[in-house]
C-alpha cells in the first residue's frame, strides 16, 4: 500500500497534509501506551472532502483512522497498520441550537466545553461530562460513548445522541437517527455508531439533546471505615431512587496518594463518598442530600458535610480533583499507565472489586488505585508501575487479566466509558465472545475492505502487550 | 520493535528529563488554551507533541532534524500548559533542554545566534553600543533589562516615578540577564554569561521593570526581584483620570510570578476603569511574543498577537494597557495591522504611561 499524498493534498489543501516523520512520529500515540506510525495525517474541513477521502481509500484499500484530540487511553486512535490519520477538529462549526427541541446539531470536530460555553446563554447544557471535557471532540465522545462523573445522574454519550451524518467506508454519506427523543423506527443505527469507535464509518455531524441547566447545587462528603460500608451506600443510595448528580468513591490508596502528594489531611480511612445532588428547586435538591446523609450514616459513614456554598463545594471536591497528579508523584519511579482503567460492575459488586483490584496489585507487584463514578457502577483504576522494566509489563499484564476476570466473573464490563480500542481487546473478546460473529458480520456489511479503524474491538490483536511497540522505553 | 534512528542526539540535557517525560499520561489537557496549537490546529505543535518529540529525539526513534527543532522552538513560553498538565510536567524545562540539546547539535536559528552574539559582544539583545545605563546612587539595587535600556525615555519616565514615590534606586551598569540564552537553548553560552553577569549585579535583591527578567532574576540568578509595580502599589497616591481601558496580563505575571492583582489595584487607584477581557488574570491569553518566536517565526507571533488585540476590541474600549515591554511591541504591531485592516482604534499603552499621566 503506498499513499498519494499528492492525491491528498489535492482534496484538502497541501496545508492540510502532513507526512514529516516528526507529524507521523507525534501521531503514532495518544493516551494510551501504545505507538504505532500512520502513512499520512489529513485535516478535512467538510464533508465532502471527508468523502473523497474515502472514496480514495477505499479504492486503494488504506486503513482510515479518525481522530478527535488523541485522549483515548484505548489505543482507538493507534494506527496498527499504518494508513491515513483523520485528524477532524478542523470541522468544529456547531451548525444549529434548537433550544425548542432541546436538540443541537454540530461536527464531529467540536470540542465538548466550547459546545457547553455556546448553549450556557440559552440556560442548557450537554450532559455527558468527560474529565477531558476542555479538549475532547464530539466525534470523540461519539466514537468511545463517553460519559462522566455526572453519567449517574444523566448517562452517557449514547443516551444523548438522537442522530448523526455519517461518510461510509465507500465515501456515501448517510443520516441516520432522527431529531426525537423517541425514535421506533427499525434500527437503530445512531446508537450504534457510538461507541463503534470509527471502525464503521466517520461521523461528520452529530444531534445531540440537551438538557436544562439546573439552578441549584450541592454537595457532601462521608468517610467509610469499611469498604464494604461504602459501597453499600453508594447501591441503597441508587435503589433508593435518589438521583444524585455525582456520586463518587475514593479508595485508600487514593486517599494516601492524595496526602503523600499535596498534604491535604484527608482521613485515612478504607474510603470516602463524594455526593451531589442539582436541579432546579433547592428544597427539592435539599430534600434529596439529606436523604444520602441518612443512607452515609445507616451505613456507618463518618465526617459527613454537605453544603451548597461554592468555596465548601470546591474543598470538599478537592481531594478527588487532585487524586490524578497524586497518582503521579505516588512513589519515584513509578507511572501511570492507562490499563484496566474503566471497568463497570453491578453496584452491589463494587466494593467487592475495589478490595479485588487491592489483592491483584500485590499479588501482581504493581500499584493500582480504585476511584470513580460508583453511582453508576464505573470504577477508575490506574496502573502505576516502573515502565521502564519489561518485568513489569509482564506483571500488569497479569493483573489486567486478572482484574478482567474477576470483573467478567461478577456480571461486570470491560468497559465503562473509555471504549476498547485493543488496549482491552482481549478482556474484551473473552466477555462478548458470543456477540463477537455479529460484530464481525456488521463491520463486514459496512466496511468489505477493512479499511475504517482496523484491529480494534473485535479485531483486536490477543495480546495488547506485543501488538504495537509500546510508547514507553523498555530496558530488557 | 521500534525502529531506531540513524543518528542518535548527544543529549546533555533532556536526558536528566527521562522520567519527567514518562510522567506526560498524554492526556493532551495541554490543548486548551495553548496558542500555538489554537493556531495550527496540529497535534505536534501543541506541548504534549513537543514532549512526544523530544522523547522520541532522545531514545533516537525519530532523527533529530531542522524540522524537529522548528516544533521545538515554536512555543511562547506562556507558561499555560503547566497549569493544565494534570500530571504536573515540568513542560518548559524539557521544551528548553531538549533545545539546548539540538541547538548544541547545530540547530540554532540564525536569528537567535545573532541574539546570543548580540549579548556576548555587547551585553544588551540588540547588540547596541550606545546602549547605556542612566547609573546612580541609591538604595535599592535596580535592574533595568536590555528592552528598557534600549528606550531611555521610557527607562526615564520610570525612575522618575520611582523618585516621585521616594523610592530611591541604585543604577549601575548592567547587562542582560541571560534569559534568552536558556530559552534558546544557548546553555554553554549562559554558563559563561552567568558568571559574568554575577560580577556586574552582585545583589542578592532588586527591584526590575520587565517581567521576564524578573522571572529569570529569580530562577536563573536566585536573586531575590521585586517588579517595580509591586513597589509602586504600596506608595503611588490616588488620582482621577477617568479613562476606561482593558489590561492584558503578561504571561510571566499572570502565570509566572502571580502578579494579577497589583497593576489592577495601580489602574484602580488612578481612577481607572477596567473592562475584562473574556480571557484574562491567569487565564489570559498570550501575546505571542515570548520564546524566541517572534524571532524564529514572525508570521505565528503576528496571528497570535492579533487574536489577542481582537479579543480587546471585544470589550468594546480602545486602550489595551500592559506592563510588559515585549507584549507592548507585539501587540503595538498587531493593533496598528488590524486598525488599517478593520477600520478600528485600538491603542496599546504600557502601564508606566498611565502612572505617569496620573502622577503629573
Amino acid at each position: 500500500m503506498k499513499i498519494d499524498v499528492n492525491k491528498l493534498k489535492e482534496i484538502v489543501g497541501e496545508d492540510n497534509v502532513r507526512d514529516n516523520i516528526a507529524d507521523l512520529y507525534v501521531y503514532s500515540s495518544d493516551a494510551s501506551v501504545h505507538s504505532s506510525k500512520p502513512d499520512a495525517v489529513v485535516r478535512p474541513g467538510s464533508v465532502k472532502e471527508v468523502q473523497e477521502i474515502m472514496r480514495y481509500a477505499n479504492k486503494n484499500k488504506i486503513p482510515v483512522i479518525p481522530r478527535g484530540a488523541g485522549s483515548g487511553m484505548s489505543g482507538q486512535t493507534v494506527p496498527l497498520s499504518g494508513g491515513i490519520v483523520l485528524d477532524m477538529k478542523h470541522m468544529d462549526k456547531i451548525i444549529e441550537i434548537r433550544p425548542e427541541d432541546v436538540l443541537c446539531k454540530v461536527e464531529s470536530g467540536v470540542i465538548n466545553d466550547e459546545l457547553n460555553r455556546v448553549l450556557q446563554p440559552y440556560d442548557f447544557f450537554f450532559p455527558p461530562t468527560p474529565s477531558s471535557g476542555r479538549i475532547c471532540t464530539i466525534g470523540g465522545m461519539v466514537g468511545t460513548n463517553a460519559s462522566g462523573v455526572r453519567s449517574v445522574k444523566y448517562g452517557a454519550t449514547r443516551d444523548a445522541v438522537i442522530g448523526m451524518k455519517v461518510v461510509l467506508a465507500n465515501g456515501d454519506l448517510v443520516t441516520l437517527g432522527s431529531n426525537t427523543k423517541v425514535d421506533s423506527s427499525g434500527y437503530q443505527l445512531a446508537k450504534l455508531m457510538v461507541g463503534s469507535e470509527g471502525t464503521l464509518g466517520i461521523v461528520v455531524e452529530a444531534t445531540l439533546q440537551i438538557s436544562p441547566l439546573p439552578k441549584y447545587r450541592s454537595m457532601g462528603v462521608a468517610n467509610f471505615l469499611a469498604l464494604e460500608d461504602a459501597g453499600r451506600m453508594i447501591s441503597k443510595t441508587i435503589a433508593t431512587g435518589i438521583t444524585p448528580s455525582m456520586l463518587e468513591l475514593m479508595d485508600n490508596v487514593a486517599i494516601t496518594a492524595v496526602n503523600n502528594a499535596q498534604n491535604l489531611g484527608l482521613p485515612d480511612v478504607a474510603a470516602i463518598v463524594i455526593f451531589e445532588c442539582n436541579g432546579m428547586l433547592k428544597e427539592a435538591v435539599e430534600y434529596d442530600m439529606g436523604r444520602i446523609k441518612k443512607i452515609c450514616k445507616k451505613n456507618n459513614g463518618t465526617g459527613i458535610r454537605v453544603s451548597d456554598d461554592p468555596d465548601e463545594m470546591t474543598r470538599i471536591y478537592e481531594g478527588r480533583k487532585k487524586l490524578f497528579p497524586s497518582l503521579s508523584k505516588y512513589r519515584e519511579g513509578l507511572f501511570t499507565t492507562a490499563l484496566a482503567d474503566d471497568m463497570a460492575v453491578p453496584m452491589s459488586k463494587i466494593a467487592d472489586t475495589v478490595h479485588e483490584i487491592h489483592e491483584i496489585a500485590k499479588r501482581n507487584n504493581v500499584v493500582m488505585s480504585a476511584y470513580g463514578h460508583c453511582g453508576a457502577g464505573l470504577i477508575h483504576t490506574k496502573i502505576l508501575m516502573d515502565t521502564n522494566k519489561k518485568s513489569q509489563w509482564e506483571d500488569a499484564k497479569r493483573a489486567v487479566k486478572e482484574v478482567y476476570s474477576y470483573v467478567h466473573k461478577v456480571g461486570g464490563t470491560t468497559s465503562g466509558e473509555h471504549g476498547i480500542g485493543f488496549s482491552k481487546g482481549p478482556a474484551f473478546k473473552q466477555e462478548k465472545k458470543d456477540s463477537l460473529g455479529m460484530m464481525k458480520a456488521i463491520k463486514k456489511a459496512l466496511d468489505p475492505n477493512n479499511i475504517l479503524n482496523p484491529h480494534k474491538l473485535m479485531d483486536s490483536p490477543d495480546d495488547w502487550l506485543t501488538a504495537t511497540p509500546l510508547r514507553y522505553q523498555v530496558n530488557t | 520493535m521500534t525502529i531506531k534512528a540513524k543518528t542518535k542526539i548527544k543529549s546533555k540535557y533532556l536526558k536528566k528529563y527521562e522520567k519527567e517525560m514518562n510522567m506526560c499520561i498524554r492526556c493532551a489537557y495541554c490543548f486548551e488554551k495553548c496558542p500555538v496549537i489554537k493556531e495550527t490546529q496540529w497535534d505536534t505543535d501543541g506541548a504534549r507533541g513537543k514532549i512526544i518529540l523530544s522523547y522520541g529525539v532522545l531514545h533516537g526513534e525519530i532523527e533529530h532534524s531542522q524540522y524537529v527543532a522548528d516544533k521545538l522552538f515554536q512555543c511562547t513560553f506562556c507558561r499555560d500548559c503547566m497549569e493544565r498538565c494534570p500530571s504536573n510536567v515540568s513542560i518548559l524545562d524539557i521544551i528548553s533542554s531538549a533545545r539546548a540539546d539540538l541547538v548544541d547539535a547545530g540547530y540554532a536559528s540564525d536569528t537567535h545566534k545573532h541574539v546570543i552574539d548580540n549579548i556576548k559582544s555587547t551585553g544588551n539583545i540588540y547588540g547596541d553600543t550606545e546602549v547605556i545605563s542612566p547609573e546612580r546612587e541609591g538604595k535599592t539595587p535596580l535592574f533595568i533589562g536590555c528592552q528598557y535600556l534600549s528606550r531611555p525615555n521610557k527607562t526615564k519616565k520610570y525612575i522618575k516615578i520611582l523618585e516621585k514615590l521616594d523610592i530611591n534606586p541604585q543604577v549601575q551598569k548592567e547587562i542582560c540577564c541571560g534569559f534568552p540564552m536558556e530559552a534558546l537553548g544557548f546553555r554553554k553560552e549562559f554558563k559563561t554569561h552567568k558568571e559574568k553577569f554575577q560580577k556586574t549585579f552582585p545583589f542578592k535583591e532588586a527591584i526590575t521593570f520587565c517581567p521576564t527578567c524578573t522571572v529569570f532574576l529569580r530562577e536563573g540568578h536566585e536573586i531575590d526581584a521585586k517588579h517595580v509595580l509591586q513597589v509602586i502599589l504600596e506608595k503611588l497616591p490616588k488620582a482621577d483620570l477617568g479613562m476606561k481601558v482593558t489590561y492584558h496580563d503578561p504571561c510571566d505575571f499572570s502565570r509566572g510570578l502571580k502578579i494579577i492583582d497589583e497593576p489592577r489595584k495601580i489602574l484602580e487607584k488612578l481612577g481607572v476603569e477596567i473592562i475584562e477581557m473574556k480571557n484574562s488574570k491567569e487565564q489570559s491569553n498570550c501575546c505571542g511574543g515570548g520564546g524566541g518566536i517572534l524571532m524564529s517565526d514572525q508570521s505565528l507571533s503576528d496571528s497570535i498577537a492579533k487574536n489577542r488585540i481582537k479579543e480587546a476590541i471585544e470589550t468594546g474600549v480602545d486602550i489595551v494597557v500592559t506592563s510588559c515591554p515585549t507584549c507592548e511591541t507585539v501587540l503595538k504591531k498587531a493593533a496598528t495591522e488590524i486598525n488599517e485592516s478593520e477600520g478600528t482604534n485600538m491603542v496599546v499603552r504600557n502601564i508606566e504611561d498611565i502612572i505617569w499621566k496620573g502622577l503629573k
